[in-house]
């Protein structure tokens, strides 16, 4: 039989195109891709109509309403993201498929890079879709391009910082269940700045949660184009807590890649 | 390092939160050999095959595959050829595809990788399923597609652990059928992990019985069941007519013989003493019977049977 030996040079893709491939495929063509776009672009319609049309809600101005939308849109295709990353490894434990993965030559960091992708897709397909309704919502006012471009930026980190998160979590604990718990924790988590006494919010450590928090600073940032007209220079430092969450969380899953086992844990 | 050795270890232990699975394992194997690697539930076989294939780090120790040793785990890997215990498989991809993905993992090209899985579901017998989903194989077909999995990267070493694990006696037959034509067609080493006694001292080379981290017998299937089983009888036809001669001599000698069943015929029944080799107890019996000038007819030794050896080595697990 011939030998698969040191002489022998790759010819085929790199592995992480490959892994992403077959993600992707698995994510859409038959997992859960599609019926939680569908959630989500419900979910945005209603959203769309109630500020658009809704009585009780009429008080918002248009850009309020443009921001508004693009805030869940963020938040949930986010949300997206952070479902998909953190099912990656641990659901492949639980599948029975991850040793058969772990026993191929490929670098365990192409398997995330791979893996962490797919679930990066969900939000690119929840930013797209999410276009349309900012158009209409939008229209006449002169937001809707500042509006996609700044949802798309802030959007992409946020989404970034989950993916990382959510493939280290899913890397370290040992089952499903526990990284989807843990992962799904720690976004409230990040959201409880939000409920924060206005003058706790209004002080000086308040500000500094505020802007260090992804899950605030984003929001914000957009907040601030879209309704108070700002240029997205004027308060790019807004940016540094959601840029400076995208690029830690990615390093750090890359980093625990090569410590990527079995059966998670200590159980090397 | 031998290069004639497929596998060789020293020392190998690993312990989970301070139980002992393996404790100083040596182990040689050399290239070509079908290993039978046999122990009862929890002697350890499992953690010794994912030692060996990289996905468990020994705790002390080292290992060499194909002459390989564990501290190029990726060179290994390209090497060896698994069969996961308890293997899953992903329902929603064709068997094609999941090997295509596999075989492509191991840096083949698409059109290569496309072409290796064809190859291979045609020599497992799923060339005419290989575009069904898996959800709808049965489960002597996933072990099938698995075996063809392990063999995407033409390795040295393959694993097979508890291959027939939940299936009928035609899917042992058949799995069992697949790995000894797959292992002498393409000259791979395998150690096959089973309970299956029967079919390993049909197809396997040599045995190797762990119990409880341990390894209790190792050798050819008829050195293990002769050690371990330790048949301490044999039967020897002499002239019906010399058969009281017979008894005499051997009377005289540490062997011990009665008239066997067929005693009218010249049958006697030797009862080997313990504490001497078998060997050297029925060559010693043999000889005073020649020298006495009584022909020996007929020699055999009670053969030793392995489940036998099995069951005596692990006794006290």
């Amino acid at each position: 039989m011939a030998t698969v030996d040191d002489r022998r040079v790759p010819v085929g893709r790199r592995a992480w195109i490959v892994v992403a491939e077959r993600e992707l495929r698995d994510l859409w063509l038959a997992g859960r891709g599609l019926p939680l776009l569908l959630a989500y672009a419900l979910l945005l319609s209603v959203t769309s109509y109630l500020v658009a049309a809704n009585q009780a809600l009429n008080f918002l101005e248009q850009r309020e309403t443009v921001s508004l939308t693009l805030q869940v849109a963020v938040a949930v295709g986010a949300l997206l993201v952070l479902l998909g990353a953190a099912d990656s490894v641990s659901g492949e434990r639980e599948r029975g498929t991850l040793e058969s993965l772990l026993l191929s030559p490929a670098p365990r960091r192409a398997l995330l890079l791979g893996k962490a992708v797919a679930a990066l897709s969900l939000w690119v397909a929840a930013w797209a879709i999410s276009v349309p309704y900012v158009w209409y919502l939008g229209r006449g006012v002169g937001v809707v391009g500042v509006a996609v471009a700044s949802s798309l930026v802030v959007g992409s980190l946020l989404a970034l910082f989950l993916a990382g998160y959510g493939v280290l979590i899913s890397t370290i604990v040992g089952s499903n269940r526990l990284s989807l718990s843990v992962s799904l924790f720690a976004l409230l988590a990040l959201y409880a700045p939000t409920q924060m006494p206005t003058a706790v919010q209004n002080s000086w450590i308040g500000d500094l949660l505020l802007r260090i928090d992804p899950f605030t600073a984003g929001p914000r940032y957009l907040g601030r184009l879209i309704i108070n007209g700002h240029s997205p220079g004027q308060d790019a430092g807004w940016l540094i807590g959601p840029a400076l969450a995208a690029v830690v969380a990615v390093a750090v899953a890359l980093a625990v890649a090569d410590r990527l086992t079995l059966h998670g844990g200590d159980q090397a | 390092m031998s290069a004639a050795l497929a596998l060789q270890a020293q020392g190998l232990k690993k312990a989970y939160r301070g139980v002992v699975a393996v404790e100083s394992l040596d182990l040689d194997v050399e290239a070509g050999t079908i290993l039978g690697f046999l122990g009862p539930n929890g002697a350890g076989k499992t953690t010794v095959i994912r030692m060996l294939s990289t996905i468990l780090r020994p705790d002390a120790g080292w290992f060499a595959v194909a002459g390989v040793r564990m501290d190029r785990p990726v060179e290994i890997r390209r090497r060896v050829g698994v069969l996961p215990e308890s293997a899953g498989y992903p329902p929603g991809q064709t068997g094609e595809e999941w090997l295509t993905f596999h075989a492509e993992l191991f840096g083949r090209s698409r059109d290569d990788a496309r072409a290796t899985a064809r190859r291979l579901l045609a020599e497992v017998g799923l060339a005419e399923r290989g575009g069904s989903l898996i959800s709808g194989y049965s489960r002597g077909m996933r072990q099938r597609l698995g075996i063809a999995r392990a063999l995407v990267n033409d390795p040295q070493v393959v694993f097979l652990d508890e291959p027939t694990l939940g299936l009928d006696p035609m899917g042992q037959l058949q799995v069992l059928e697949l790995m000894t034509r797959i292992a002498r067609k393409h000259g791979v080493t395998v150690v096959l992990s089973t309970h299956l006694l029967a079919e390993v001292e049909q197809a396997c080379d040599r045995v190797l019985i762990l119990n409880r981290g341990r390894i209790v017998a190792q050798g050819t299937v008829a050195e293990v069941a002769r050690r371990a089983a330790a048949p301490r009888q044999g039967l020897v036809k002499v002239p019906p007519e010399l058969r009281t001669r017979a008894l005499e001599v051997l009377a005289a000698s540490e062997v011990q013989a009665v008239a066997g069943d067929g005693d009218r015929r010249g049958e006697l029944v030797l009862n080997m003493p313990a504490g001497v080799a078998l060997d050297t107890a029925a060559s010693l019996a043999l000889r005073r019977l020649l020298d006495a000038g009584v022909p020996v007819l007929g020699f055999a030794l009670e053969s030793g049977r392995l489940s036998d050896a099995f069951l005596t080595v692990t006794e006290d697990s």
